[in-house]
């Protein structure tokens, strides 16, 4: 650390004093830090993470590709603290999440993540408009307020008009534009998509993209994790995990 | 600073964010009856798609609540009726009589039926030398067909007593007309005082005054109605105004002296009863005590009301235990009905675990969300078997005839224990859900 100190330049010298003394750059939304997953599958331990390290800084559109098996799933899940990692330290918005149990973990989705996954996953018996409350019902927030939060979420995605809609009387794009509100609902860090357009036909996936451009655009963080490379060229910044290890980290446009 | 100098290209991001947050602080407390409401409403919507699952899942529940509501509510009734009717002759009288009132077995009832009978001169040496006695009567009860022109009625009781305050002691009183006099009891004339029950089906409903001097024919012979009683109601079903009281020398006449009377005792108030009641034993020991072949047997049975109270405490309390048994076997299985499609619920919701805990759900959440399921299912089971357990109740009194009592306090019970049933029967398919894993979860189909 001192050997830093001496090379770098004086600003440099204090903005990395900083970083390497609270173990993560304050200034990005998330901080991966030598990130490893390991499973133990009967005798056998899986790597399915090699030390991944990489930050995000707030407000920047990302896309995470790879092949199935490449780590890729196992990365989201904890981006979108689903899980901890083995090893390793992740800081998302300044809170060391690699060390939190379920219930703080729980906190930290229902804050500070939202989710859209490529089947929708929205409650089959529940309308679009309570859909999208769930995450403010599990917040704590007050009816009225609620209700007026969830109905400002659905028309963000123009779907105003279909609030009292079951999923099944919706299509596949409606569908994913109501997962898209319970996600933005919460107002969190970060809108973590996993295959996104998974589901959806050629021309629904690009209106769906074409609503993340508008989201990013809107000062959201947007993460997709997907295996096509069309939907990630949309992204602005592309990572690509290869058997648990980042191939590539290139900044497209 | 986390939202630091670097983002001002996000200004709607910061104030909406902001907003939230505050959203969240001021409404903080009312997390715990959100996440219960929203529990509640999953619960109900969950049991209202699987209708016949639930009601089926109900059943067992139900069964042992109504029959708990039931059984109190009627034994309740009957509480009542049995303490209107004995209060009305108190805990002032005792029976001196051959027989108890309840024979408890074969090898009993040859021992009393060996026993002297019980007589006239029984009840005269009783009043003369029981000073603590205050009225003392006897009475002998017969069941005969009563006519009247073209009517009769059946298993009419016709009941001989001596002298009239035998009509003090019984509790009965005049509507209309009058009581016999002494000289007309005495001399054995044809003349009666009826129950109300005569009058409805003899005379038609006519009124108590209008058969008064009316004839009626019991066995065969003609008696003239000169009083008509107070109606009493009915216990158990038994109308007791299917009455007619005659003088006892006219009971004899017609049904000889050989039949053993019952001697009615009444003392002033309570108090007195235990000396009164030690003086006659002695006086019918002594009557009693030469003539007796079973020196270990008084040859006399002397009770009072408590007789028949302790039977019918004792025989109610064995209604509520086994009642208690069959409620807490059908709870039980109730019970392990609704953990068992609880257990059911939770598989097939995987999915819907972990969505829920995806966007924030915590295990208590979870764990809550799936209680108060079981809860509603059972609580929802316990407010049907009040409801039918009352319907059950009211039919039943209707049919006997007793007052329905509908209590709050067991109503509450009912639905009350239910609903413990269901937190035990839902905590461990509550806590399965609880734990299980988000990824897992999702993954689910």
């Amino acid at each position: 650390m001192s050997s830093n100190v001496i090379i770098a330049s004086p600003i440099e010298n204090v903005i990395k004093a900083k970083t390497e003394v609270n173990g993560h750059d304050p200034k990005s939304l998330i901080s991966m830090r030598n990130i490893w997953k390991t499973y133990q599958m009967g005798t056998e331990k899986v790597h399915a993470l090699h030390g991944v390290s990489f930050d995000i800084p707030r407000g920047e559109y990302i896309a995470i590709i790879g092949p199935s098996g490449s780590g890729k799933s196992t990365l989201m899940n904890l981006i979108g603290c689903l899980d901890t990692p083995s090893e390793g330290e992740y800081w998302l918005n300044s809170k060391n999440v690699s060390e939190m149990d379920d219930d703080e973990l729980a906190r930290i989705r229902n804050q500070e993540v939202g989710f859209v996954f490529q089947t929708f996953n929205l409650l089959a018996r529940a309308t679009a408009l309570h859909n999208v409350e769930l995450p403010l019902i599990y917040g704590g927030v007050g009816s009225a307020q609620r209700h007026e939060m969830a109905k400002k979420a659905l028309e963000a995605v123009d779907l105003a008009e279909r609030m009292t809609h079951r999923p099944n009387e919706l299509s596949g794009g409606q569908r994913q534009r109501v997962a898209i509100a319970r996600a933005l609902v919460n107002h969190p860090s970060i809108l973590l998509a996993d295959e996104p357009t998974g589901a959806l036909d050629t021309h629904t996936s690009m209106e769906i993209m074409d609503l993340f451009e508008r989201l990013h655009s809107e000062g959201n963080t947007i993460i997709v994790v997907t295996h096509e490379h069309d939907i990630a060229a949309r992204a602005h910044r592309v990572i690509s995990i290869r058997d648990g290890l980042i191939e590539k980290d290139e900044r497209i446009r | 600073m986390e939202r630091g100098g670097e983002h001002e290209a996000q200004p709607r991001r910061y104030t909406s964010a902001r907003a939230g947050i505050l959203a969240r602080v001021r409404s903080f407390r009312l997390f715990r009856l959100t996440a219960i409401w929203e529990a509640f409403r999953v619960a109900t919507s969950s049991l209202r798609t699987n209708k016949l699952r639930t009601s089926l899942t109900l059943m067992g529940i139900v069964v042992g609540v109504t029959a708990v509501i039931a059984v109190v509510t009627i034994i309740k009734g009957l509480d009542k009726t049995v303490a209107q009717t004995f209060s009305s002759q108190g805990s002032t009288v005792f029976t001196i009589s051959k027989n108890p009132q309840i024979i408890k077995s074969r090898e009993e009832f040859v021992k009393f039926n060996r026993r002297k009978d019980v007589t006239h001169d029984d009840a005269e040496a009783i009043r003369r030398l029981c000073t603590a006695c205050w009225r003392v009567g006897i009475a002998a009860n017969a069941i005969e067909v009563v006519k009247h022109a073209d009517q009769k009625a059946e298993n009419v009781r016709i009941r001989g007593v001596d002298p009239i305050t035998m009509f003090d002691i019984d509790g009965v009183t005049i509507d209309a007309g009058r009581i016999w006099t002494e000289s007309e009891g005495s001399s054995g004339r044809e003349i009666c005082v009826v129950g109300t029950d005569i009058l409805k089906n003899l005379f038609s409903d006519a009124s108590a005054d209008r058969v008064i001097g009316q004839e009626l024919r019991i066995a065969g012979r003609p008696y003239l109605i000169v009083g008509v009683l107070e109606p009493l109601g009915s216990i158990f079903g038994f109308s007791r105004d299917n009455v007619v009281y005659i003088p006892y020398s006219t009971y004899q006449k017609a049904y000889g002296a050989r039949r053993s009377l019952v001697i009615f005792t009444q003392v002033p108030d309570a108090d007195g009863l235990e000396a009164a009641e030690d003086q006659v034993r002695t006086v019918m020991r002594n009557r009693r005590g030469h003539t007796q072949d079973d020196p270990d047997d008084e040859g006399f049975a002397l009770e009072t009301q408590d007789v028949f109270l302790n039977l019918y405490g004792s025989a109610t309390s064995n209604i509520y235990i086994v009642t208690i048994g069959v409620a807490a076997v059908s709870l039980v299985v109730g019970g392990i009905v609704v953990m068992n499609i609880m257990l059911v619920s939770v598989t097939e919701r995987t999915k819907e675990i972990g969505i829920r805990k995806a966007i924030g759900a915590r295990k208590k959440d979870i764990l809550t969300q799936f209680l108060i399921e079981a809860v509603t299912v059972t609580a929802i089971g316990g407010a049907i078997g009040v409801g039918t357990g009352f319907g059950l109740a009211y039919v039943i009194s209707a049919l006997i005839g007793f007052p329905l009592l509908i209590s709050v306090a067991s109503a509450v019970l009912g639905v009350g224990v239910s609903s413990v049933v269901g937190i035990i029967s839902g905590l461990w398919p509550a806590w399965r859900a609880a734990k299980l894993d988000p990824i897992e979860a999702l993954r689910a189909e």
